[in-house]
């Protein structure tokens, strides 16, 4: 059948329509896209912020912002091993993914540690302090070196480049308390909550005592944080009202110690993070410079050596003129 | 002014769309893991919602009908609601990235949400004004949002609890959702 010509008006006029609304769409989303352009990831500067800052590489990158950027693109989060399961749990947290155990193909969680440089043994060779990324060793070349003990990560990087084997990295002895962590707590034969709320009445500090307990026993610190954990004065009044007898007391005090940790380490993360960068800084001027000097001693190997010579001919004689003329 | 807000009523109570009417059941299972995800993806259901009934409405009266269009509406209707979800994704992006990263692939599936072309179809079958189809589209991603926050709050509180194993996870969820359905059904009749 030939096309006729009110079949083809026909046929045109949705098509025109659609396109007509299809560029009018596309016109206004081209707009708002290049009105909401992103200038860099908001995302890698949170999840940086959660890692442990060590910058020790374990993970197989060379610190822990680019660590950072690969998980906000994609990679896993179970790499970092000084960060253990605390910070994989807070990160789970941020990127809402379910929480993994540590993949233990990149290094032990093990306890805390701080390089320690034998002194009596040290040569003075200054080799290990740009290997530091936080610049906690102290020392000139052919002096004796030391390690700013607050500082140090625990990273192992200076170890390799010592000469003389004189460093070592020596546990730091956990601090220790007599308070049950939650695990413990929960792993004890203890009766349900049954939300009576008896609790809630004897508070003389109006939290409430048993939506603070699940928080705590969930581990949710955050949770816990905004139900006031921390206005708790541990007197111990819910504990005594309790018909489950819950240690309500105990699971609040696991959670303050557990937050008080997190929050040092948080603090600790921030000044290793400062130090990282002030060292790259260095690192990077002091090569411009030596990459200045280089070129002064080209410019003047090009100019030859008997020119150099009567240079310092020259100024000598001016130096002798310069110091007669007084006289 | 009655008309509206009986129209509010209805979208958000009566007819629910979760839970009696069951469109958008992805999102009500997918993120109501968490109550700031549930709030994050409540809000982009409630902007893309309301503008796409708007910009739908506005398409069917000014280009739809007089050309004569109206079997088109379908592929229209989807065609606005992927640019509002486009435009909601690109301003997020920019605005609050972690809810961004949170609701990840919920975010361009709210343009397969069954609620969004739902409410467009449902605005044209029930021959809603401009106005009634900007607020009925409020009043079900009011409803939507409702439903969504208060089932993943008991979501965070099973979350807690001591489940039967063969009832952990989706099992009780659907069960929580199912008796929820129940509890939304006493309101059928009220407008």
């Amino acid at each position: 059948m030939p096309l006729s010509l009110p079949m083809l008006t026909s046929l045109l006029t949705p098509v025109l329509a659609l396109l007509g609304l299809g560029l009018a769409i596309g016109a206004v989303l081209g707009f708002v896209a290049k009105k909401f352009r992103l200038e860099s990831d908001p995302v890698v500067t949170r999840i940086n912020d959660l890692l442990p800052q060590t910058q020790c590489g374990q993970c197989g990158y060379p610190g822990c912002k680019p660590y950072a950027e690969a998980i906000a693109a994609g990679d896993v989060i179970n790499k970092c091993p000084p960060g253990g399961e605390s910070t994989i749990s807070q990160l789970a947290d941020l990127l809402n993914i379910p929480a993994l155990p540590l993949d233990e193909s990149y290094g032990q969680p093990g306890v805390k540690k701080v390089a320690f440089i034998r002194e009596a043994e040290c040569i003075g060779c200054a080799k290990c302090i740009p290997a530091c990324p936080v610049d906690a060793i102290l020392g000139a070349p052919k002096y004796m070196h030391t390690v700013i003990e607050s500082e140090c990560t625990g990273c192992d990087l200076c170890i390799e480049p010592c000469p003389v084997d004189c460093i070592d990295l020596m546990p730091l002895e956990p601090y220790t308390t007599p308070i049950k962590t939650v695990e413990e707590l929960n792993n004890e034969e203890i009766l349900a909550c049954i939300n009576c709320a008896l609790c809630v009445d004897e508070c003389p500090v109006d939290i409430l005592p048993h939506e603070l307990y699940w928080a705590c026993r969930g581990n949710d610190l955050a949770g816990a944080e905004t139900l006031k954990l921390m206005h708790c004065i541990e007197c111990g009044k819910c504990d005594r009202v309790c018909p489950s007898s819950i240690p309500l007391v105990e699971y609040y005090q696991a959670a303050m110690q557990s937050l008080n940790t997190q929050q040092t380490e948080k603090v600790q993360a921030g000044n290793a993070k400062q130090r990282f960068e002030l060292h790259q800084q260095r690192m990077e001027t002091l090569k411009i410079e030596e990459e200045q000097r280089r070129q002064k001693r080209a410019e003047l190997a090009k100019k030859g050596p008997q020119s150099q010579t009567k240079d310092t001919i020259l100024a000598a004689l001016e130096r002798v003129k310069s110091k007669k003329k007084p006289n | 002014m009655t008309d509206i807000i009986l129209i509010l009523v209805g979208a958000i109570l009566v007819n629910n769309f979760v839970l009696t009417q069951f469109l958008g059941l992805c999102p009500f299972m997918g993120v109501s893991g968490k109550v700031e995800t549930a709030v994050g993806m409540s809000a982009a259901t409630l902007f893309v919602l309301t503008l796409a009934s708007a910009f739908s409405y506005l398409v069917f009266q000014y280009l739809l009908v007089p050309l004569g269009l109206e079997y088109l509406k379908t592929i229209s209707f989807i065609v606005v609601i992927a640019a509002v979800v486009s435009m909601t994704e690109i301003i997020m992006h920019k605005t609050s990235p972690l809810l961004y990263r949170i609701l990840g692939i919920f975010l361009p599936l709210i343009t397969s949400n069954c609620a969004v072309l739902g409410v467009a179809l449902l605005n044209i079958n029930q021959s809603h004004s401009f106005a009634q189809s900007v607020f009925y589209g409020f009043g079900a991603a009011l409803g939507f949002s409702l439903v969504l926050i208060l089932f993943s709050a008991l979501r965070e509180k099973l979350a807690l609890c001591d489940i039967p194993e063969p009832f952990q996870g989706a099992a009780i969820a659907m069960i929580t959702a199912g008796l929820m359905s129940l509890a939304f059904m006493g309101f059928s009749g009220m407008v």
